[in-house]
């Protein structure tokens, strides 16, 4: 039984992982740009959040962990003030249109709203920071706002190749290799430059949650889902179903999806393709970066400069799952299990004894994904405009 | 008094190229007008300047009597401008609603909401009998009910200047008579209509003026109840247009091409039903019908570019219809395809290599693999002299910085020169001006006196006219009438091109 | 003449201004992280092989030809419009064949090198096939075809290696035979493990460019790589060129990586690590232009950086920085068409704005 448990357990961690970046490659692809880059992002976004995680884990923390709590604070306090003024706005003054950020900067009048959310945002940077430092941090927040950290990395990096593929017109898969190339020679770059050799990112911390309150007592399911799973898992799921209503249900969603089917039609109705694209680019560099601290902290307690092909397996189970969230679901979740497998079949009595080579379990998920192109290609539900360059010149 | 819309003294350029050269239209309110043009003309780029997809290099936009700036096509919506693209710009995946709703969403806190959205179109849908199912799919209606959904988009931005690119291209008759009806309500409303079209007949229909544009030139603004079908085709054309070309008598010879029972099926329905027809040595068969009836996938099939399962072709006493593409070359078929640049040319490729693209395989262009570089640019000189193709640097240009003039005559003189016995040209004219189509119309003329076989489909109802010594009308997929051009007329033709007749008839 | 060497300046600029802004931001990067240090190194980066005299030029040829073969794998399916980022399971599985001749095979005398290098090159066509035919038949996309391959081609060879060739106590196949290892070149270059491998490769180079440029075969995959639908049209059989091409391609990567491994002590790895040539050959095709030509002298460029790279040992810096840079470079090659245009664009407009202002002061 034990041993079913532990098996489900590295699927699900498997699985999440598949899932949050595979997610991350949907919201770039249904905009219409493809994103072969997701291993690179994933291996940055790895590499600041790992050392980030490092520098949580030590209390009291260093003043380099102190800065990056204190952006990481400032961000969401930017974000609140910025809805607290649209409400103050929209109810107090009665006004109508919501203020764009590009006015902010631009009018003169609105001076005062730029101040007001720079002041919002320092109270509650500064609370939030005061609170977070004045205790170590627990197990599950060690990883959030690791996984904070990796996901404005991602999404930063991510922009690079946005600039390039959107902006720049260049050919997608080359900016995307280029990142692909970057990241894992930055990484040993920066830390065999900076800790002088020898030390490595490690962190002690074990992202395992035993078992949660209630919910873990329920027979069966309470075995499954809720004893001894990866945290991580938790999270991929909340994104999970952010992405399937954002992409559906909202007005962002809606116009993402016209980008990706036909960017003329957004485009005569007055949408900007540019900025849109780039903003879908950018998120799914978050999602990557993400994805990237949840498989180091999934599969090892330090970082390797190595992501193991995840981020080139996600984009295997986007395809299979045919751009649709539900179906990239069941597709991490089927290529979760066959890594287990892999991984794992040693101990699996009749496999044991089938005695095949444990290389043949590893190109199982990797053949599979073959296969299931072979087939899949024909009935595609591939956004139409995915990998075109949009000119707005040549309208 | 005050114009509804002033477009003064707008110039437009594309690189070299001077789209719009110091036109001014003036449309008084609550009047159909009318854009009158060739391909080329200016017209749609006039009109995607008035909708802000352009911004003009010269010249400024006057609506109800005060300068405006237009940038984007927001800005447009915000003056209440509205337009009808000729190609739709709609999302395949998406609703019906969603599609109008796009760009003009109500939202709470970034969620879409439709009630509002749904009300209010079913209420435009009520009021100008615009049927249509708000939650079907794009890809699941008929054409004229996506051109709906345009006019829906423009309706539900509380547009009250609308534009209407080419709308009737698409449509068969019965709609484009409901299309009418629709856009003279739109007037009684009191909404500017501006409709870009080159069809004479729809103009006299129901326009009140009509603005005439030249080559980027604007020639004129006429009032339509005083003007004839004749002195408005002059002015669009700037001579007067003779509506019969030349053809000498030839004695047809036997059958050089035949195709029994073609059938095609595809996306679950008939795309073509039985098709039989024949060509001649030295006769042009011409195939008539709208855009959408089965023409583009039915030269496809018996061309090779698509598979054909059931049916026979016949070319040249061999049965072709399982036959490569080489193949069917090389048994005496030329192509000039209706797509010129996905089809009938590389365009990174320079001239030379492209008038050998078919044949370079044979024995005067490659000796044991190796091209035959000297032959192949003698061939291209030659050719390039025999049919006035005119380039930057000869055969060494690339295709892509050449004209779409030269670029088809380039197309049209390989086909012609390879050993062929029967010419399949499908839109051999389109885009081209006065004067390369009088060249290709003579070409075809020629090959007819060179007792070759030719099959001429158009959507030009004056280029089948003229040229063909039989008629064919195509309409859903089906040759639904034989027609002599010397005994038939447009409106004949007409009926059959929009199925209100069938039957074949000798 | 003069005009064919002015396209030709036009031509490669695109390349030269990539490599000079990827040196460039290496520079700042090496600055920032120790300023002192920065300018030697970057100097000694630049002379790459030269460092070392005659010893060092040899081992930057030694090392070019893989990278140099695996560009051209990558050039060749460019130009007829497919994207190999296969190349490094193609080198892969090239290496494991001729390794598996090498060590267990008796061949007699000459042969035997010969024999595992067309072998090898043979293996690396067969693993360009499959995506090649799953492109053609089935329409899958060959970049993801591709990377499925490499990764399916590392497990591979782990567990070949383990079962053929295994070297004892070690996570390596055996050396392979004398008589198997490529002729030595190291009378030219002392010192140096200089095989005629480079040789191979040259005149490989040289086969193809013609290939690609004066054959029937050549102006059939370069119509198809241009235009499909133009192809199709024209009667040739697009997906026949498609799996030729990935063939082909397979075949340069195979002998790349074949050559790679008949050298004498050179055991291959069995940790599942994907060759990093395979990407380089990316890059070198990249800054090649797709020409295989290009290939030739970018793949003698990139070694000469990365042998630069090694002799880094004595700074502070890792030959991890050559890494960013080649990366740096294929960014900037993938946004130079544009940035050109935009310089164009700005050129052109500067140019107006000057005539315009002298418009003004002649009226003024």
């Amino acid at each position: 039984m034990d041993v079913i448990y532990n098996l489900i357990q590295i699927t699900l961690g498997s699985m999440t992982i598949l899932l949050v970046v595979a997610l991350g490659g949907l919201l770039s692809e249904r905009s219409g740009v493809t994103n072969i880059a997701l291993e690179g992002i994933m291996i940055f976004g790895a590499f600041l959040g790992i050392w980030a995680i490092q520098g949580f884990e030590v209390y009291p923390y260093s003043p380099m962990t102190k800065f990056a709590i204190l952006i990481v604070t400032f961000s969401i306090g930017l974000i609140v003030g910025y809805f607290i003024l649209q409400l103050i706005r929209k109810f107090l003054l009665k006004k109508e249109e919501p203020m764009k950020i590009k006015d902010l900067f631009l009018k003169e009048s609105s001076k005062f709203n730029l101040l007001f959310i720079l002041g919002v945002a320092l109270i509650i940077g500064l609370i939030l920071f005061f609170i977070l430092s004045a205790n170590p941090m627990s197990v599950s927040l060690v990883l959030l706002m690791g996984l904070a950290v990796a996901g404005v990395t991602g999404g930063l990096y991510a922009m690079v190749h946005g600039y390039a593929a959107i902006h720049l017109k260049s050919n997608q898969i080359i900016s995307a290799t280029a990142l692909n190339l970057f990241a894992p020679a930055l990484a040993i770059f920066t830390r065999r430059v900076i800790t002088q050799g020898g030390q490595q990112i490690k962190f002690d911390s074990n992202f395992i949650i035993q078992k949660v309150p209630l919910l873990g007592d329920i027979p069966v399911i309470g075995d499954l889902f809720f004893k001894r799973v990866y945290l991580s898992f938790y999270v991929g799921l909340v994104i999970l179903l952010i992405v399937a209503f954002v992409v559906k249900k909202t007005k962002f969603g809606l116009r993402l999806r016209a980008c990706g089917e036909n960017p003329h039609a957004a485009d005569s109705l007055g949408i900007n393709i540019y900025k849109l694209r780039f903003k879908a680019v950018a998120l799914s560099g978050v999602l990557a970066g993400m994805g990237g601290v949840m498989f180091v902290t999934t599969f090892s307690n330090e970082f390797n400069v190595t992501v193991a092909g995840f981020g080139f397996l996600a984009i295997a189970v986007l395809i299979f799952g045919n751009w649709r969230p539900s179906r990239i679901l069941l597709a991490a979740l089927f290529f979760g299990f066959m890594r287990t497998i892999a991984s794992s079949y040693s101990s699996i009595g009749f496999l044991r004894d089938l005695a095949l080579p444990g290389q043949i379990y590893d190109m199982i998920p990797y053949v599979a994904t073959l296969v299931v192109l072979m087939f899949a290609s024909k009935n595609s539900r591939a956004p139409k405009a995915l990998g075109q360059v949009y000119d707005q010149g040549k309208r | 008094m005050t114009y509804k819309i002033e477009m003064n003294h707008i110039t437009k350029v594309f690189g070299s190229l001077v789209a719009n050269d110091d036109v001014t239209l003036k449309v008084k309110p609550a009047e159909i007008h009318a854009l009158l043009g060739e391909n080329g003309a200016g017209k749609s780029t006039l009109m995607s300047i008035l909708f802000g997809l352009y911004q003009a290099e010269d010249g400024d936009i006057i609506i109800d009597g005060e300068k405006v700036t237009i940038l984007n096509p927001n800005d447009a919506n915000d003056l209440g401008i509205g337009m009808v693209h000729q190609h739709f710009k709609l999302v395949d995946t998406f609703s019906v609603l969603d599609n109008i709703i796009l760009g003009a969403e109500d939202t709470k806190y970034g969620v879409i909401s439709y009630d509002e959205a749904r009300k209010k179109l079913e209420n435009l849908i009520e009021k100008y009998h615009l049927k249509v199912e708000l939650d079907a799919l794009i890809k699941d209606i008929t054409v004229g009910q996506q051109q709906r959904v345009e006019i829906l988009k423009m309706l539900y931005r509380d547009s009250n200047i609308l534009i209407f690119d080419e709308p009737t291209a698409v449509l068969t008759p019965q709609e484009i008579h409901d299309l009418m009806g629709i856009m003279r309500n739109f007037a009684k409303e009191g909404k500017t209509i501006i409709l870009i079209t080159h069809k004479l007949n729809e103009i006299k229909e129901v326009a009140d003026r009509c603005t005439v544009l030249r080559r980027g030139k604007m020639i004129g603004t006429v009032n339509v109840n005083e003007t004839s079908v004749e002195e408005m085709a002059t002015m669009m054309v700037g001579r007067k247009v003779s509506f019969t070309v030349d053809k000498p008598d030839v004695k047809t010879g036997e059958v050089v091409f035949s195709v029994e029972n073609l059938n095609l099926e595809g996306k679950g329905k008939k795309i073509l039903t039985d098709i039989n027809l024949s060509v001649h040595r030295g006769e042009i068969v011409g195939i008539a019908g709208i855009d959408g009836n089965g023409q583009t996938e039915f030269v496809q099939a018996i061309t090779g570019l698509i598979p054909t399962h059931h049916g026979k072709v016949m070319l040249n006493g061999k049965d072709i219809t399982k036959a490569s593409i080489r193949k069917k070359y090389e048994i005496g078929m030329s192509h000039i395809p209706e797509d010129r640049q996905k089809h009938g040319v590389v365009l990174d490729f320079n001239l030379e290599s492209n008038m050998v693209i078919q044949n370079y395989y044979q024995k005067e262009f490659q000796n044991k693999s190796f091209l035959k570089f000297k032959q192949i640019r003698e061939y291209t000189n030659n050719l390039i002299e025999k049919f006035d193709i005119r380039s930057e640097r000869g055969a060494e240009t690339d295709l892509r910085s050449m004209s779409g003039g030269n670029q088809q005559k380039a197309i049209l003189g390989r086909e012609i020169s390879r050993n062929h016995e029967l010419l399949i040209a499908v839109q051999p004219t389109r885009g081209l001006d006065v004067g390369a189509i009088e060249f290709i119309h003579k070409q075809l003329i020629e090959e007819r006196s060179r007792q070759k076989g030719i099959l001429l489909v158009s959507l030009e109802l004056d280029e089948i006219l003229d040229l063909s010594d039989r008629i064919l009308v195509m309409y859903e997929g089906e040759i639904v009438a034989e027609l002599d051009p010397k005994k038939t007329n447009y409106d004949e033709i007409g009926l059959y091109m929009s199925g209100g007749k069938r039957g074949l008839k000798a | 003449m003069k005009n064919m060497l002015n396209k030709f300046i036009i031509a490669i600029k695109p390349s030269l201004i990539a490599v000079a802004f990827g040196l460039f931001v290496g520079l700042i990067i090496m600055l920032a992280f120790n300023p002192m240090e920065a300018f030697p190194a970057l100097i000694t980066l630049l002379l790459g092989g030269f460092n070392g005299g005659l010893q060092g030029i040899g081992n930057t040829l030694y090392m070019a030809a893989p990278i140099i073969l695996s560009g051209l794998a990558v050039a060749f399916a460019f130009k007829t419009g497919l994207f190999n980022i296969g190349a490094s399971g193609q080198m892969m599985v090239g290496a494991y064949v001729a390794v598996h001749i090498g060590v267990l095979w008796n061949v007699t005398g000459l042969l035997h090198w010969i024999v595992a290098l067309l072998l090898g090159g043979l293996a690396g066509l067969i693993w360009g096939l499959i995506p090649g035919l799953l492109k053609a038949f089935r329409n899958v996309n060959e970049v993801i075809a591709s990377i499925m391959m490499n990764y399916i081609a590392s497990f591979l060879l782990i567990m070949l290696i383990n079962q053929n060739v295994i070297q004892e106590l070690r996570a390596e196949a055996r050396i392979v035979q004398r008589s198997a290892v490529l002729p030595s070149l190291s009378f030219l270059f002392p010192g140096s493990t200089i095989n005629i491998g480079i040789v191979l490769t040259i005149i490989i180079v040289i086969l193809v460019h013609i290939l690609i440029h004066k054959t029937t075969l050549g102006f059939q995959l370069r119509a198809s790589g241009f235009s499909m639908d133009g192809s199709k049209y024209a009667g040739m059989n697009t997906k026949r060129n498609i799996v030729v091409a990935m063939a082909l391609s397979g075949l340069f990567a195979g002998l790349g990586g074949a050559i790679m491994f008949l050298t004498f002590g050179k055991a291959l790895p069995a940790d599942g690590v994907i060759f990093a040539e395979g990407f380089d050959g990316i890059s070198v095709a990249l800054l090649g232009l797709g020409e295989p030509i290009g290939a030739l002298f970018a793949g003698l460029f990139l070694s000469n950086i990365r042998m630069g790279g090694y002799y880094l040992q004595s700074f502070v810096f890792v030959p991890q920085i050559v890494d960013m840079i080649v990366a740096i470079i294929i960014y900037m090659t993938a946004i130079s068409i544009t940035v050109q245009a935009l310089f164009k664009r700005y050129g052109e407009q500067i140019k107006a704005w000057k005539i315009n202002r002298k418009k003004k002061g002649d009226e003024a």
